[in-house]
């Protein structure tokens, strides 16, 4: 847990790295590089909201609406 | 045509050039021997065929109405014997699905989404309604957004809320169903022979769900980005399943078998009425090279039911020319029990709560996933005035701890209107 904190802590931090002009962006913009995910994903994420008891912080259900956990 | 020297032309990029449309369709198939229906002993075979079309219409240069339709066909064995009883010639069986009606339903479910841009494309907000209907549920939602993209759009903020009204129609396992009462003072009553008299019903057929998230996206470098997200939400209401059985250990009561091992119901499955989750997930994208992507993810979730879980994904997409990329994926996942959860035989009715749903019980699970997309930028193959863009497919196989695992295969075609 502890480590975990640290992780998602640092990433916050790294936000006062140098900013990344428009015309730089040639491989953050490639799709693969887009942080949500694929549409055909949303079937994945519903069965584990459904089998699983954790949900949220995905992009996916988080309780109501869907007959689940 | 001149302009004097300070005049200013500036063109604004449409937020969605052209209508796009995406459909979409999955088969699952589950199994496993620890159906919450006959209280946690019992087959789990669940088949379900999904199939949705998002439709996402550029309404002018800012703003886009997103319609998502959803149709879910399930048959599950293990829903089917709410009533054991009803198959002609067959006795009742856990492991056996019987020909109740209850063994087959579908979910429908409708989104439509208006979001809206401003000119400078760093503010946006949207709104959304949504309806769901199963046989025994129905539910409406309402939801809003805004984000805010800052830091020449290398950093974005974000914040969601959404709240869902959910009606149920209260089903209750057949050999059980006329012995609930409203207003008893204990879960079960049980006489002096271990005869169970009555059973408390459940007091509300509604479950409120209120949900707030917090996101949070940076740009790390030129091959790097990230994201944190923050889900905070509250139900109320009724969290249980009026149909999953439960197996109370009390010494008085005696185990009532028939058929090939069919316990009847001690009493269903209870659990309080209101439950706060919280969730933090992260993501960190990196792109190793014109092949490689690296694409992880993170979350820990805790509620206070007593479950707390962990889940790492890793997904290294890997492209094969301007047009093929192949996906194989890797997800590790595992929480502990709820304070709730009990095997078959072994809460008390003196007990407030209990459940043997396995998917409240402690375990890990591990899923293994391949993909594969076709991709044509210029959309050469028409159809009905639509490009076809992209072809998606993915087959994952996934495995619990708890004895049930699942296959499951997914496909996508986006078009975009010509």
């Amino acid at each position: 847990m502890k480590k975990l904190l640290i992780l998602l802590i640092a990433l916050g931090f790294l936000s006062s790295c140098a900013v990344v002009k428009e015309y730089e962006k040639v491989n953050i913009n490639d799709p693969d590089m887009a942080l949500g995910d694929k549409s055909i994903k949303r079937f994945e994420t519903s069965a584990q909201a459904y089998r699983e008891a954790a949900s949220g912080a995905n992009g996916g259900k988080t309780g109501g609406g869907c007959g689940c956990n | 045509m001149a302009y004097s020297q300070d005049t200013i032309i500036s063109y604004k990029k449409r937020v969605l050039e052209s209508v796009e449309v995406d459909l979409l369709a999955s088969y699952y198939s589950q199994d496993g021997d620890n159906a919450a229906v006959t209280g946690g002993i019992g087959t789990e075979e669940l088949t379900d065929l999904a199939s949705s079309i998002v439709v996402s219409i550029p309404l002018n240069d800012d703003a886009i109405l997103k319609i998502d339709a959803n149709v879910s066909a399930y048959t599950s064995a293990s829903s089917s014997n709410v009533d054991a009883f009803d198959t002609e010639g067959q006795a009742a069986d856990p492991f056996v699905a019987s020909s109740g009606a209850s063994g087959s339903d579908q979910w429908v479910n409708g989104v439509i989404a208006y979001s809206h841009s401003s000119d400078d494309r760093n503010n946006i907000w949207g709104a959304n309604v949504s309806v769901s209907k199963e046989y025994d549920y129905f539910s409406i939602g309402f939801g809003g957004n805004y984000t805010h993209l800052f830091n020449q759009k290398n950093t974005e903020v974000s914040i969601s809320g959404n709240v869902y009204f959910d009606q149920w129609k209260l089903i209750y396992p057949e050999e059980i169903r006329e012995s609930f009462s409203e207003d008893l003072a204990s879960n079960v009553i049980i006489d002096e022979n271990g005869n169970i008299l009555a059973r408390k019903g459940l007091p509300t057929d509604k479950r409120n769900s209120y949900a707030l998230g917090f996101g949070f996206s940076q740009i790390l470098s030129k091959r790097a980005q990230g994201s944190l997200s923050l889900d905070l939400v509250q139900q109320e209401g009724l969290l249980s399943t009026p149909f999953q059985r439960v197996y109370l250990a009390d010494p008085d009561l005696p185990d009532r078998i028939y058929g090939n091992g069919f316990q009847f119901a001690d009493d269903i499955e209870r659990l309080p009425s209101s439950r706060f989750k919280v969730a933090i997930g992260g993501r960190l994208n990196y792109y190793l090279n014109e092949v490689f992507v690296l694409r992880s993810y993170l979350r820990y979730y805790q509620d206070n039911w007593g479950i707390t879980s962990y889940t790492a994904s890793l997904e290294v997409p890997i492209k094969l020319g301007d047009f093929f990329t192949l996906y194989p994926s890797y997800r590790y996942y595992t929480q502990t029990k709820a304070d709730y959860f009990y095997k078959a035989n072994d809460a008390l009715s003196t007990d407030a709560f209990y459940t043997s749903d396995y998917d409240l019980s402690s375990f890990n699970a591990g899923e293994f996933g391949f993909g594969v997309s076709y991709t044509d930028i210029f959309t050469k193959v028409k159809l009905l005035g639509y490009g076809l863009k992209s072809i998606n497919a993915k087959a994952s196989y996934y495995n619990r701890s708890s004895s049930l695992s699942y296959f499951m295969v997914s496909g996508g075609l986006k078009f975009v209107q010509d």
